[in-house]
């Protein structure tokens, strides 16, 4: 086994010869989406340019503030990631999808990172930020998924829930359903991504690990620990989400404070 | 036990739709609540269960208020029964289900509500359908029916009947002839037939 061919400017700009021939297409067929494919290409170099060239100093530094330091600003942009893509708000619910990721997916990559692979040091970047970047874009769809039916559940279903309010319910007695559908529903992607892998795609992570020269099996073995890591966050995260958002639309008299939801926009 | 309401405020957004209401219900005694739509009515019920906060007074029941009896106990005994009566997933019976596991109803005597909603001309094959195959009147019936089974000292009903034809109407008003009720109705010879006192809203 061998390194990485290396890639230098000479052969991105071969791979970037290919978008001119999806420009054409684009053209020649009226899609009109040059200008969209221009973006993206242009977002793509330049994004992961960046993030190349940022993660350079952070791997030589050997400061582990500095590594949590990255760690702490790819929870809080994941944060805002996944409330973005939830339909209704309520008060507080960026610090709580906050709070909620830097538990869930803190806790799993210190976990991977400290304990299963337990690498020296623990904080060690090479493994910590590639394994959090994984299970923060995972858990992140998951959270967003299970928020957006909870809150569209609380909001449109008010009926359901306070006809069990009415008779005597607890908010968490009568708030059950709705949590157990968020989570179901905030559950799925994983679960379908990890009975699908394997048979169409090879995953993107052991990918890379291939590429970079890493032994198929062990590179599977990787793949395997990170997809249950990943299946862990999501859960813990997408639970604690919608745990949060019942905390802030019922009041402690078992109240559904339906004016504490709005429609996004409004 | 009596149900005791006091100098209650009923506000929506910015306007006042009740200030200093006093209301009072004694056992085995109806008060409807009469008045225009939009006069607080549907507030004014929701509000003594509890499930919309009050702007100001104070209600007991005996001679407790809610925050001493606990949200949950204080529902169970002082039941509101919605006008808008939702579908639920599953069927009445996985509903009944349900409502039987809460914790502030297990200690509960309570009466059979499918042999309640029978008397009430409801088949008893209904509390097997899905929710989505019963009609409102169906629906309307299960709903009251849970909550009459349920022997609370106070039922808060609105519009209890709409959806109901007169000889149903009639098997609902003789069920409740001897329960302690706040009923909300528009019909006129309802409120005549049923109440023992009237509070007009508005």
């Amino acid at each position: 086994m061998t390194g990485p061919v290396p890639i230098g400017p000479g052969q991105l700009a071969l791979g970037a010869s290919l978008l001119i021939a999806h420009g054409l297409l684009s053209l020649g067929l009226q899609l009109g989406l040059e200008r969209k494919l221009l973006i993206a290409g242009v977002r793509t170099v330049v994004q992961l340019l960046l993030m190349g060239w940022l993660l350079v100093p952070v791997f030589a530094s050997g400061s582990a503030a500095l590594v949590l330091g990255v760690c702490t600003v790819m929870i809080v942009l994941a944060a805002r990631e996944s409330v973005g893509r939830v339909s209704r708000r309520y008060r507080g619910i960026q610090v709580a999808a906050t709070v909620a990721l830097f538990v869930a997916g803190g806790s799993t990559a210190l976990l991977a990172s400290g304990v299963i692979l337990a690498v020296d040091p623990w904080w060690s970047p090479q493994y910590l930020i590639p394994m959090l970047g994984m299970i923060l874009g995972n858990a992140l769809t998951g959270i967003s998924l299970g928020l957006d039916r909870a809150l569209a559940e609380l909001d449109e279903g008010r009926g359901r829930v306070e006809a069990l309010l009415a008779l005597g319910a607890t908010r968490w007695e009568a708030s059950r359903p709705v949590a157990a559908e968020a989570l179901r529903t905030g559950l799925v992607p994983i679960l379908n991504a990890m009975s699908a892998v394997g048979l169409v795609t090879i995953p993107g992570m052991m990918t890379g690990q291939i590429l970079g020269g890493t032994e198929p099996s062990l590179a599977a073995r990787y793949q395997i620990l990170i997809l249950f890591l990943i299946a862990f966050a999501t859960a813990l995260g997408t639970g604690l989400s919608v745990l949060f958002a019942l905390l802030a639309v019922f009041d402690d008299q078992h109240r559904l404070r339906g004016e504490r939801i709005s429609t996004r926009g409004s | 036990m009596r149900l005791r309401a006091h100098g209650l405020v009923g506000r929506a957004g910015d306007r006042t739709l009740f200030d200093g209401l006093d209301l009072e219900v004694g056992e085995g005694e109806t008060v409807v609540v009469r008045g225009p739509s939009g006069c607080g009515k549907t507030l004014l019920l929701r509000a003594l269960a509890g499930l919309d906060p009050l702007a100001g007074g104070r209600v007991t029941l005996g001679d407790r208020t809610p925050e001493q009896l606990g949200m949950p106990s204080w529902r169970a005994e002082v039941t509101w029964v919605s006008q808008d009566v939702p579908g639920l997933p599953g069927t009445p019976r996985d509903f009944l289900g349900v409502v039987g596991r809460l914790a502030a109803r297990r200690a509960r005597t309570v009466d059979d509500p499918v042999a309640i909603a029978s008397s009430w001309g409801l088949a008893m094959t209904a509390w097997d359908q899905p929710w989505s195959r019963l009609s409102g009147g169906e629906r309307q019936r299960v709903h009251l029916a849970v909550a009459v089974a349920g022997r609370p000292a106070v039922l808060l009903l609105d519009e209890p009947t709409s959806a109901l034809d007169p000889e149903a109407t009639r098997a609902v008003e003789a069920t409740l002839a001897d329960r302690a009720c706040v009923w909300v109705t528009h019909d006129a010879d309802q409120a005549w037939r049923v109440a023992a006192h009237t509070v007009e809203l508005g």
